[in-house]
């Protein structure tokens, strides 16, 4: 995702801002993806409520973010 | 910067509905994946994968969806139907639709991410309006299970505003705590606007000289209605801005700017919205009064995929806005319900055209429209109005029969009887105000007998 728009997307070309945080996002997905067992309770779901917020960044670049749900998401 | 997403909101047609169709096929894809009651739709429709939308026009192979349908599944299958695309134990917030209708409420689920989303939605109508996080906002709303401004209160507290949830006051301590907190944006229904503004006269409370410059609308048409909107505006002293949503969506898709251009921008990055003649279900062009249909991007737990709302719009292009946005506008919000029209004795009506008439005397405080049946066979149309002083005499009755002569003349020469109700007779709201009251006998069907009431809109 980070790469560049998907296939048959309009030209969206995040700017080193926008790219970081939407790496963010992926960081923590896969982090929770991953580890989610691992984390306490506080960790876990503080990560949900954030990687929530920052999925709004990825969509609303364009950049089709997945949906989660299985993750708490 | 005037544009919560510039990006989006800036983008050139062509590119904007790429981003759509991109985001349909994908939608599509979830949807036949996750959702086997919307996938169904799909399927009779020919659609088995995203890929086979070629287009946007394409999705108008698929049959709109129904509230009765939607209905049918949740009465068949309670709480919720088999609209569900996750399993329940994935939400975090429950919802329903206000229940003003008099029948059963449709509920919803949401996830975290969903409700995110929801409160993104606000975003655009928040910022897109000049609230900023220095902003103190107040929400005269009851905290319930209806989803109203529960999306907006979120949507204040992402910006950094001070956010004060006013649920469980009366409305003159809600007033009270608007003047004490410095309050600057206030977000309530039309109706309760006013209700908010004539409390706060007889306070002896100047609304005018209080900080209070910006109103975020939303519940009801009137918002959009100009002679409505410009009694609040005067009334508070503040600019006021419609929004509209639907429990349906979880959410607003379309909010006014701050160039107030007579109409509010349909959210077109999150969702597609088409609009149909009601009966032949063809689009209208630009400039036309047809039905929405729509169609969400943003909430994955309630795939929403040709919804039919029965609200009455006239789409036109982003260009009659000086703004900058490319989102298209719903030029007067929503115009009324295709449920909404009455005929009398041959003649159409709509409430909205005769609350615009009675709005334009700012002496009126409340109304209310009482359809009837004489003789069992002759309907009649009365509207009731309550004045905010008490003059009595051939004065008044001189004024209730120019009002009378007004509405007439705008209903084709119907006549339509006026009355004055003593103060403080007509019922008060604080939710989706019902001045429309249907007392009309069906023929074949025992007198006194109502008809259906309309089911409930955008809020």
């Amino acid at each position: 995702m980070t790469d560049g728009p998907p296939p048959g997307a309009p030209d969206v070309v995040p700017s080193d801002a926008e790219r970081a945080l939407v790496q963010a996002y992926e960081l923590l997905v896969d982090t929770l993806r991953e580890h989610a067992d691992d984390l306490p309770p506080f960790a876990a779901r503080n990560a949900v409520k954030a990687a929530a917020a920052l999925w709004q960044v990825a969509n609303g670049l364009g950049l089709d973010p997945e949906h989660p749900y299985e993750l708490g998401l | 910067m005037a544009f919560w997403n510039p990006r989006s909101e800036t983008l050139p047609r062509p590119e904007l509905e790429a981003l759509q169709l991109r985001k349909l096929r994908l939608l599509v894809d979830r949807t036949l994946r996750d959702a086997p009651w919307q996938a169904e739709r799909l399927r009779a429709a020919g659609i088995t994968a995203g890929q086979d939308i070629a287009s946007l026009q394409d999705l108008r192979r698929v049959t709109p969806l129904t509230r009765e349908e939607w209905m049918e599944t949740q009465l068949a299958d309670p709480p919720f139907g088999a609209v569900l695309a996750q399993p329940r134990e994935r939400a975090m917030r429950y919802h329903t639709t206000s229940g003003t209708s008099g029948g059963r409420p449709l509920a919803v689920l949401d996830s975290p991410k969903d409700w995110e989303w929801i409160c993104e939605m606000w975003c655009y109508a928040f910022w897109g309006f000049g609230v900023r996080p220095v902003d103190t906002v107040f929400f005269a709303f009851s905290y319930g299970a209806f989803v109203g401004f529960w999306g907006a209160h979120y949507a204040a507290e992402k910006l950094g505003c001070l956010t004060l949830a006013g649920g469980n006051m009366t409305t003159e301590a809600r007033v009270r705590q608007i003047i004490d907190t410095e309050t600057t944006v206030v977000c309530s229904t039309p109706t309760y606007a006013l209700r908010m503004a004539q409390e706060a006269e007889a306070m002896g409370v100047d609304l005018i000289s209080s900080p209070v410059r910006r109103l975020i609308l939303s519940g009801e048409p009137a918002g959009s209605i100009p002679a409505t909107k410009a009694l609040i505006e005067r009334r508070w002293g503040a600019a006021a801005a419609d929004t509209a949503g639907m429990t349906e969506l979880g959410t607003i898709f379309m909010f006014e700017c701050e160039h107030q251009p007579g109409g509010a921008h349909i959210i077109e990055d999150h969702y597609l919205e088409e609009v149909v003649d009601p009966e032949s279900d063809e689009p209208v062009g630009y400039g036309e009064v047809g039905e929405r249909v729509v169609t969400s991007f943003g909430r994955g737990f309630v795939p929403v995929i040709r919804y039919r709302t029965r609200d009455l719009v006239c789409r036109v292009q982003a260009s009659d806005c000086g703004c900058g946005r490319t989102f298209d506008i719903y030029a007067g919000g929503i115009r009324g319900r295709v449920d909404d029209m009455k005929v009398i004795r041959g003649t159409n009506v709509y409430l909205r055209a005769i609350e615009q008439i009675v709005r334009r005397r700012s002496e009126i405080d409340e109304f209310r429209v009482r359809l009837y049946t004489v003789d069992g066979i002759r309907d009649e149309i009365e509207v009731s109005v309550e004045r905010s002083d008490e003059a009595h005499g051939p004065e008044v009755d001189a004024w209730l029969s120019a009002l009378g002569r007004e509405l007439s003349s705008a209903h084709e020469g119907l006549r339509i009887e006026v009355a004055l109700a003593e103060q403080g007779s007509l019922p008060r709201f604080e939710l989706k105000a019902k001045r429309l009251v249907d007392e009309r006998e069906v023929w074949g069907a025992p007198a006194g007998t109502a008809q259906t009431p309309p089911q409930e809109g955008s809020r």
